[in-house]
């Protein structure tokens, strides 16, 4: 449903196997090719069906440069409509969410129901016959898939099969749903740390190359704690998960997706997981809750991973520790970034509230984490600027790396495995005809 | 707080819960704590909180958030706003480093309860942060529960609400 615009540009001479040209971040015409040939072609994720729970449910989003309404429809199927008037092209949504059976157009009066259905035209008997109001329905998104409640949109009527696009990914995804003992995840409308910052969108990566140097301060306060359980970064409990001596991996997966993998790292601490929830009510039954429904072993497990998976699904989505992370690109040098924290279905209150308080301590605008994330996003667009010398080096572990069984490329920690999945995946997207 | 004032009991708004004289304290208490704000005298505010069962609240999305079922851009117990004020002090947290330049203006002082030597003040904010050649405009409105020994206040909780609390915002790396 989209247009390509032709280029002459030649954007896989841009990407290498070890490095890439620092214009990917800068350039504007790139950017809008972005929009184009990744965001309006590609899966994107766009909302968690926990969002819309019944009729008349909506929620705005952005997909690319599109505006969108998610709603409930009276048939309990979640739609995507592009936020645009069939008549003269006027907003018809301006809430950010809410409930209303329809959307009306205030330019003339144009009335939508909750599937995007034109329901109403003042004055109608204005058109002759030919006019057919069943072909003037808000636009919808033509691809609308899900998995476990993750709803993920296409523009691109061709695009794969969302199960064959998400691949090896999708057990990640059911680290985060099944740490609730009935399968069931709550996104909240409207609980969202929302931040900008003035960067290009793919700098929210997934690094493990990172934490030593930009969140030196967290490391710091930790080490005079004396425990840190039920802090935000459970990856530091104990040991340091971002030595490249712990059984931590860096993983890179077909179509851009990618993961710091510490499952490894984290199920030896199981016991102690388990040891810490006992001591009060909710974490008791939340952990016979967990056994009854996924066996000892796989419930220990569960529990050590602490439902994250640290995946990220490109280009817009990242599932990191408590919460569900969307990436908008508003322009080359500026992103915003939406983190909605993730509520368990099935486990008592407290249990939620203290995922709560480990979410906000290190996410959000004055948190222990973001900030020292999006400053150094901003050096890094300050810097990228400069392209003198242009390539941006990601060739960190390529000699050390190797195929997994799930068709994965795994890696150390902090190797740039991450980063070169998800530059190969742009190159395959920006140069496709 | 725009709301607590429109809510007080209208004595606050008549003749004040509070005799002149404690006004102008307030007022001075407050455009006191703003400085050391501005002026990143971390320790010297963080004295100005008593006992170990305070709240620093800045609600996320609504003003009135419950932070037992929704998020908070700062909850801070004693021990959390300890922690924040290690951070702020420590160079290796790039995202304090430059430090902001701060300037704040405080005004719509308004005690809006008053039980014996706990006092509830409303007011609001206006300020301007510069940081590495961009500036930022940040309003807001306090709730602070304070106590009044006679000579000066202690800060018991705090309630930032941020007129952008529901939009996509830059850091807030200082203290507000």
């Amino acid at each position: 449903m989209t247009t390509l615009i032709a280029t002459s540009r030649d954007y896989g001479a841009l990407i290498k196997e070890d490095r890439v040209h620092s214009a990917i971040f800068t350039d504007e015409q790139i950017f809008q090719d972005e929009m184009e040939r990744i965001f309006h072609r590609t899966w994107l994720f766009a909302l968690h069906e926990s969002e819309v729970p019944k009729h008349g449910d909506f929620k705005r989003l952005q997909l690319g440069r599109f505006p969108i309404i998610a709603t409930r429809d009276g048939d309990g199927q979640i739609q995507l409509l592009i936020n645009r008037c069939r008549h003269r092209g006027a907003q018809v949504c301006e809430a950010m969410r809410g409930n209303a059976k329809r959307f009306q157009c205030w330019y003339h009066g144009w009335t939508y129901d909750s599937k995007g259905d034109l329901v109403g035209v003042t004055g109608a008997e204005a058109y002759d016959q030919k006019f057919d109001p069943e072909q003037h329905g808000l636009t919808r998104v033509p691809r609308v898939d899900s998995y476990r409640g993750f709803v993920f949109a296409s523009f691109d009527e061709q695009a794969m099969d969302l199960r064959q696009y998400l691949g090896a990914t999708l057990k990640y995804f059911d680290i985060m749903v099944d740490a609730s003992p009935t399968g069931e995840l709550q996104v909240k409308p409207g609980v969202v740390n929302r931040t900008r910052y003035r960067g290009n969108w793919k700098q929210v990566g997934m690094d493990g190359y990172h934490p030593h140097y930009v969140h030196m301060s967290v490391f710091k306060i930790f080490s005079k704690r004396e425990n840190t359980t039920g802090s935000a970064v459970g990856a530091l409990h104990l040991e340091d998960p971002f030595a490249d001596s712990s059984s931590s991996r860096t993983r890179g997966f077909e179509y851009g997706h990618a993961c710091l993998d510490f499952r490894a790292q984290r199920r030896p601490h199981a016991e102690q997981s388990i040891e810490d929830l006992r001591a009060s009510d909710d974490g008791r039954r939340y952990v016979e809750d967990m056994i009854t429904a996924h066996g000892e072993e796989h419930a220990k497990e569960l529990i050590a991973w602490h439902g994250d998976p640290h995946l990220g699904v490109f280009p817009n989505l990242q599932l990191i520790h408590d919460h569900v992370r969307v990436v908008v690109p508003i322009s080359p040098g500026e992103t915003e970034v939406l983190m909605y924290p993730v509520f368990l279905k099935g486990v008592g209150d407290s249990i939620n509230e203290k995922r709560l308080r480990a979410h906000e301590a290190f996410y959000g605008p004055a948190a222990a984490g973001s900030p020292d994330d999006a400053e150094i996003f901003e050096r890094t667009q300050r810097g990228l600027i400069a392209d003198a010398d242009p390539w941006v080096l990601l060739g960190r572990g390529l000699g050390r790396e190797e195929q997994d069984e799930d068709g994965s490329v795994a890696a150390c920690i902090s190797d740039e495995t991450t980063q070169r999945a998800q530059m190969q995946e742009w190159k395959r997207l920006m140069t496709r005809r | 707080m725009a709301k607590q004032i429109v809510n007080a009991a209208p004595e606050a708004v008549t003749t004040g819960l509070v005799d002149t004289a404690t006004q102008q304290r307030l007022e001075r208490f407050l455009t006191y704590e703003a400085a050391l704000m501005d002026e990143h005298q971390y320790d010297t505010w963080m004295a100005l909180w008593e006992g170990n069962d305070i709240r620093y609240w800045v609600p996320c999305n609504d003003d009135d958030q419950d932070p037992s079922s929704g998020i908070a851009i700062i909850y801070d117990d004693r021990s959390q706003l300890e922690e924040r004020i290690m951070r702020l002090k420590d160079k290796t947290a790039h995202a304090y480093r430059p430090q902001a330049r701060l300037n704040r203006n405080i005004g719509g002082v308004v005690a809006v309860s008053r039980e014996q030597d706990i006092v509830e003040v409303a007011s609001n904010f206006v300020l301007g942060e510069i940081r590495v050649g961009v500036q930022n405009i940040w309003f807001g409105k306090c709730l602070y529960r304070l106590r009044d020994s006679g000579e000066t206040f202690r800060l018991l909780s705090k309630k930032v609400m941020l007129l952008n609390n529901d939009e996509a915002m830059p850091n807030l790396t200082f203290l507000v």
